[in-house]
């Protein structure tokens, strides 16, 4: 397959990513989009790795889906405990850090 | 040698010190008796000093104390230098004060406050030797801004009167610009001779500079400018006046003993470079001159008891200028000598009626006080006839030296001003003890039944320096022979400068008119107020307003310089400074109101802000 179409693919993951996490305000949904974003990143480094025969981006691929499962894991647990005390799942709800 | 040194410049330190940190269980009598006693310890210390000196034929002893600064070509140490000149002013210092520390025990015997007192009295002994003694003029400086600390200190030890501390702080502004001039004449020596060691000085001025060398001139006019502060002569004579709101005995210590001799003995100590600057000599006459006529007649016009004596010692030190500038200085030592024995007498003796009267100075209010105080009056009287130049009393032998080095020096006006001067004396002293101890009585019912004789405490060192002003004269007079001081002094290179003044016969036509004027002045004051004391009106305004030199120096000085205070004070001060701060307050606060919009708390618009920053950043580095 051609590396072009990987790279297409790939950008438009971390675009619809990055569209979710700017629009969307549902904490969950937010998070996902991250995750997408995240991705995307790995599809091109398993395309690319592909392509020039180079296996350090699969070894990277691996680094950032253990990085991301951590993440996750962090991550769902903010936003539990979040829910917890304001009641809500919408991320504009969160700004107690206002300055 | 070295002991009897060092032991007589620490004695009244210790005891400075140990009052100093015993104030809270020290008695009132027992600070008197410590402070006495360690000062008659190193007066004895001196005796036992002059008395060696006779029997040795090392006439003076300089002991380096430790080295000061070493820079360069610059060297430095801080050193004792005793000799004939110092030991004198040692004696005189310690002797005088030291009946004026007894006379003290009297005088603040109602006075919580007087270990303090005495303290500082004691502070000032040690600081007016450690100015006479010191071989360094950094020593020296030393114990000059010393002496004028303790002189700050005993002018407003009644800190709570308005007038004592505005005094006291008019004699510290006013010694320290004269101080400025001394500072100034020392860093000048400094960079001329690359040490500040007295003697090296006034051995190499006169080989290293020939005489007039315009760099010597401004030298010598630098340490006078200095000498003017301390020893109150014109310009900056006013706070000696204006000092007398101090406890009497401290006026007695700061006139006789200590403090505006500082000036003249600075002078005489250093007469070698001021010997090679002509100029000054002049100027030191003239402005002696000037001001022991100008003092003269505002002693004239004084209604208070002190501020006549205070005057009258401007005068006299004026004539010590006067002799000074003539190159006369041993008669200036030797008038130095006698006036302070008579200068504390008469001080003394108005303390006693200063203290019958429970502080009162007016002569206003005084009167008549003859009867009331006998011991007094008499000493008093004394006092007045021996600083008048009567003879055969003290100040007589020491005036007319000074005159007549002056008429041989051929300076004729000043010889006349002098002369006029020492006539003076007479006329404002008869007056004060006229308007004082004669006359009708002005006390006021209460202080007419409580006035008596002052205790023995007090009337006993009176009379020790009522002796001495008797007899003090004839240190420096003899008939035929150099007189002793001469000798003593002339071993320090301090001598008669005319030759004809030691052989010639004694009764000069200038002695005798000195003698007339003062007897007619006396005789002609006695009888006016005598006969006529009910018709005299006030003295003229120019007199007892000394000249208007206050009300000059307030209106050119003092109020465009509070004027300026309180410009900024209340312009530049709130304006520029607090104003300038405010500001920048402001600025910070407006800039972070704006900066704080960011901070929205909201984490979407913070993503946005990141990846336009990412963005950014991207742009950057592909292109």
């Amino acid at each position: 397959m051609n590396i072009i179409v990987t790279i297409i693919i790939s950008l438009a993951m971390f675009g619809i990513g990055l569209i979710g996490v700017l629009s969307r305000r549902n904490a969950l949904v937010f998070f996902l989009a991250i995750e997408l974003m995240l991705n995307a990143a790995n599809l091109l480094f398993v395309g690319f790795s592909k392509q020039w025969g180079n296996q350090i981006g699969l070894v990277w691929v691996f680094f950032i889906l253990v990085v991301a499962a951590a993440e996750a894991a962090v991550g769902l647990a903010i936003i539990i405990n979040l829910f917890r005390t304001k009641k809500v799942v919408d991320v504009d709800q969160y700004d107690s850090l206002r300055g | 040698m070295i002991y009897a040194i060092t032991l007589g410049l620490s004695f009244p330190l210790l005891g400075f010190l140990y009052l100093m940190l015993s104030s809270h269980f020290t008695s009132r009598l027992k600070a008197g008796q410590i402070a006495c006693a360690t000062v008659f310890l190193s007066f004895l210390c001196f005796v036992g000093l002059v008395s060696a000196h006779f029997n040795s034929s090392e006439h003076y002893k300089t002991i380096k104390l430790f080295p000061w600064m070493h820079l360069g070509s610059i060297h430095s140490d801080i050193s004792l230098h005793v000799d004939e000149l110092s030991l004198l002013m040692a004696l005189i210092i310690t002797g005088v004060g030291f009946l004026i520390h007894v006379y003290s025990i009297g005088y603040m015997d109602h006075e919580k406050d007087a270990t303090r007192y005495f303290a500082c009295l004691n502070f000032f002994i040690f600081a007016m030797l450690l100015l006479v003694m010191s071989g360094s003029l950094i020593a020296l400086f030393f114990g000059w801004e010393a002496v004028g600390l303790a002189s700050y200190l005993l002018i407003g030890f009644w800190y709570h009167k308005d007038k004592a501390a505005a005094a006291a702080t008019k004699a510290f502004v006013v010694n320290r610009i004269g101080d400025l001039g001394l500072l100034l004449g020392i860093i000048f020596t400094f960079y001329l001779f690359g040490t500040d060691n007295i003697i090296e000085i006034s051995t190499r001025a006169l080989t290293e500079y020939p005489i007039g060398t315009p760099v010597m001139t401004v030298l010598t006019l630098l340490y006078f400018w200095g000498a003017t502060g301390k020893s109150a002569q014109i310009p900056l004579h006013t706070w000696l006046p204006d000092a007398m709101e101090g406890p009497t005995p401290v006026s007695a210590l700061i006139h006789a003993a200590t403090m505006v001799t500082a000036g003249v003995y600075l002078v005489v100590r250093l007469h070698p470079i001021f010997i090679s600057a002509p100029f000054t000599l002049q100027v030191v006459s003239v402005i002696g001159g000037v001001t022991a006529l100008f003092a003269a007649l505002c002693g004239l016009g004084q209604s208070d008891l002190k501020r006549v004596l205070a005057y009258s010692t401007v005068s006299q030190l004026g004539l010590m200028f006067l002799a000074c500038g003539a190159g006369a200085f041993y008669a200036a030592m030797f008038h130095l000598t006698t006036h302070a024995f008579i200068k504390a007498l008469l001080f003394l003796s108005a303390g006693n009626v200063v203290h019958m009267l429970r502080g009162k100075t007016e002569m206003a209010e005084m009167g008549a006080l003859a009867n009331k105080l006998p011991w007094t009056q008499w000493l008093f009287l004394l006092g007045v006839l021996a600083l008048a130049g009567i003879p055969p009393f003290a100040a007589f032998f020491s005036k007319d030296l000074i005159l007549e080095e002056e008429y041989l020096s051929g300076f004729d006006i000043l010889y006349y001003v002098g002369l006029a001067a020492s006539v003076l004396t007479g006329i404002y002293l008869t007056r004060a003890y006229w308007l004082t101890f004669r006359g009708a009585s002005h006390l006021s019912p209460d202080d007419e039944a409580h006035v008596h004789e002052a205790p023995k405490v007090m009337i006993f060192p009176v009379v020790v320096l009522g002796l001495l002003a008797i007899l003090g004269g004839f240190l420096g007079f003899s008939f035929g022979s150099l007189p002793i001081l001469e000798t003593f002094l002339a071993k320090a290179d301090v001598r008669i400068t005319h030759e004809e003044l030691i052989s010639s016969e004694f009764f000069t036509p200038e002695t005798i008119m000195a003698i007339i004027g003062a007897i007619l002045g006396i005789a002609a004051t006695s009888w006016i107020y005598y006969a006529y004391a009910d018709k005299l009106t006030r003295p003229w305004r120019i007199f007892s307003n000394a000249f208007y030199f206050d009300a000059c120096y307030s209106a050119l000085i003092v109020r465009p310089l509070e004027r300026l205070s309180s410009l900024f004070t209340n312009c530049v001060e709130p304006k520029f400074f607090e104003g300038s701060i405010h500001w920048a307050g402001q600025a910070a606060q407006l800039a972070s109101a704006e900066l704080q919009r960011v901070q929205s708390g909201q984490i979407r618009s913070y993503v946005a802000w990141m990846i336009a920053g990412a963005s950014l950043l991207l742009i950057y580095f592909v292109s």
